[in-house]
């Protein structure tokens, strides 16, 4: 009976304490009772290999041992989808974002790029993960969102959302952004190099004048897709590639205009020559080191223009089903 | 894994899903008279519904615990044995799931 007293004291180590004694002594009895019928059928006692076949027939200690246990878990089954896309959102949201302007950086500005510590990521990640976790766990050992889960009601279930669609109040608020902002800029600047502000003359590098027709041109472009979207409010593949074409010209400009050392000069009679000389360089530095973030805004205004094309181009079906000319072609068709 | 393999495992899983309401209604039918473990697996499996160790005695201790089986323990053959039955509360359970089975059991015989 060795093989019976080591596999009997295997269960039992995983057992609940309260329960061990309890529990082990109704399995002994019944293994025992099961060897001692086989036995008397055979008319001989059993050898070890037989005790074997019976005991590896009744489950390892472990699998034995668990089904007395209550199912236990962490976060239950109802939560569990809510906890893998809330903590896939907040991993996103840290390695996605971090990860681009680290790129940036790392390709504009690589000297700066070492600032941003990429080392420590994986410790935020598992920051994020456990904290995640706990809250979930929590949620579930107190039941606090049961309540919610009972009482949900379909009116207030978020609207449907038409992906083609543009809402007309966007696209009067774009209009009229675009018209006040190229009014305010061409009232104030010129294509030229030398501008007067107040007594001050302020000397411009000769790209200036490229800048100042790129930009112009870049805003007429969003003027003229946000009218059209005025009229026709719905997204078409061809009007999101000009979208895509024109935030990148706009951006790409805008990148320029920080890199080009915009500023060659500035005079004013209040100011000594030595401090100018200095503020031309400060303000020219500062907008390089603007650079790398204007890049990361144009990537993910092109990542969201690009993900609308895509999205435009697949040939996906609505959420409420097919369409009523759908289902009458198919019953004409006897499908 | 293959197909064939696959198709057994599947087959394996469901079979389980549809034994496992079942055990509840055979475990307790056979507990009108007292019995212990071993010779309650006996029963069952004589009536061709076998039972490992590893699944009746946690059914059995969920049982009682939910106040439908009580328990004894008691030397018999001059060994300790634990005798189950059904309680009141057991034969009352056992009477109305008894008409629940019989009535699901007419559905899915006119459904199949």
């Amino acid at each position: 009976m060795e093989l019976l007293d080591r596999y009997l004291h295997a269960v039992e180590f995983w057992l609940p304490k309260r329960q061990r004694h309890d529990i082990i002594a109704e399995l002994s009895e019944d293994l025992r009772s099961q060897i001692e019928d086989k036995e008397a059928t055979l008319g001989r006692k059993l050898d070890d290999a037989e005790v074997e076949t019976i005991l590896k027939r009744c489950g390892s200690p472990l699998m034995v041992a668990l089904r007395f246990r209550p199912q236990q878990y962490l976060i239950g089954p109802t939560l569990f989808p809510v906890y893998c896309f809330v903590l896939t959102i907040l991993l996103l949201g840290c390695i996605v974002p971090r990860t681009i302007i680290w790129l940036v950086f790392l390709l504009v500005d690589p000297a700066r790029a070492g600032y941003l510590h990429m080392e420590n990521m994986l410790s935020t990640l598992v920051f994020f993960a456990f904290f995640t976790t706990v809250a979930f766990a929590i949620l579930e050992k107190t039941g606090a969102l049961s309540g919610t889960l009972n009482t949900w009601n379909p009116r207030k279930l978020p609207a449907v959302r038409e992906p083609k669609r543009i809402p007309r109040s966007s696209s009067l608020f774009e209009i009229a952004a675009l018209v006040v902002m190229t009014l305010w800029f061409t009232s104030i600047f010129k294509p030229t190099t030398v501008f007067n502000f107040f007594g001050a003359q302020i000397t411009v590098a000769s790209a200036w004048k490229a800048i100042f027709w790129g930009f112009l041109l870049s805003t007429a472009g969003g003027i003229a897709i946000a009218v059209a979207n005025l009229f026709r409010p719905y997204w078409t593949p061809l009007r999101a590639t000009l979208r895509l074409i024109v935030d990148v010209l706009g951006a790409a400009v805008f990148c320029w205009f920080l890199k080009a050392q915009i500023l060659i000069a500035i005079t004013a009679p209040s100011l000594p020559a030595a401090r100018a000389t200095k503020l031309t360089s400060v303000i020219n530095f500062l907008l390089l080191r603007t650079l790398p973030w204007a890049v990361v805004a144009m990537l993910i205004i092109a990542a969201c223009d690009i993900y609308r094309i895509v999205r435009l181009r697949s040939p996906k079906q609505p959420v409420s089903g097919p369409q009523i000319n759908d289902l009458s072609h198919s019953i004409v068709n006897g499908r | 894994m293959t197909q064939s393999n696959g198709n057994h495992d599947l087959f394996e899983n469901l079979r389980l899903e549809l034994r496992r309401g079942c055990l509840s209604l055979a475990v307790l039918s056979q507990l009108r008279t007292e019995r212990y473990g071993y010779t309650l697996r006996k029963a069952l499996a004589e009536q061709g519904l076998d039972i490992d160790e590893g699944t009746l005695y946690p059914l059995l201790r969920r049982l009682e615990a939910q106040g439908l089986l009580t328990s004894v323990w008691r030397e018999e053959e001059k060994r300790n044995k634990r005798f189950y039955r059904l309680s009141l509360e057991g034969k009352q359970m056992l009477k109305q799931l008894g008409t629940e089975w019989q009535k699901i059991n007419a559905s899915l015989s006119g459904i199949l």
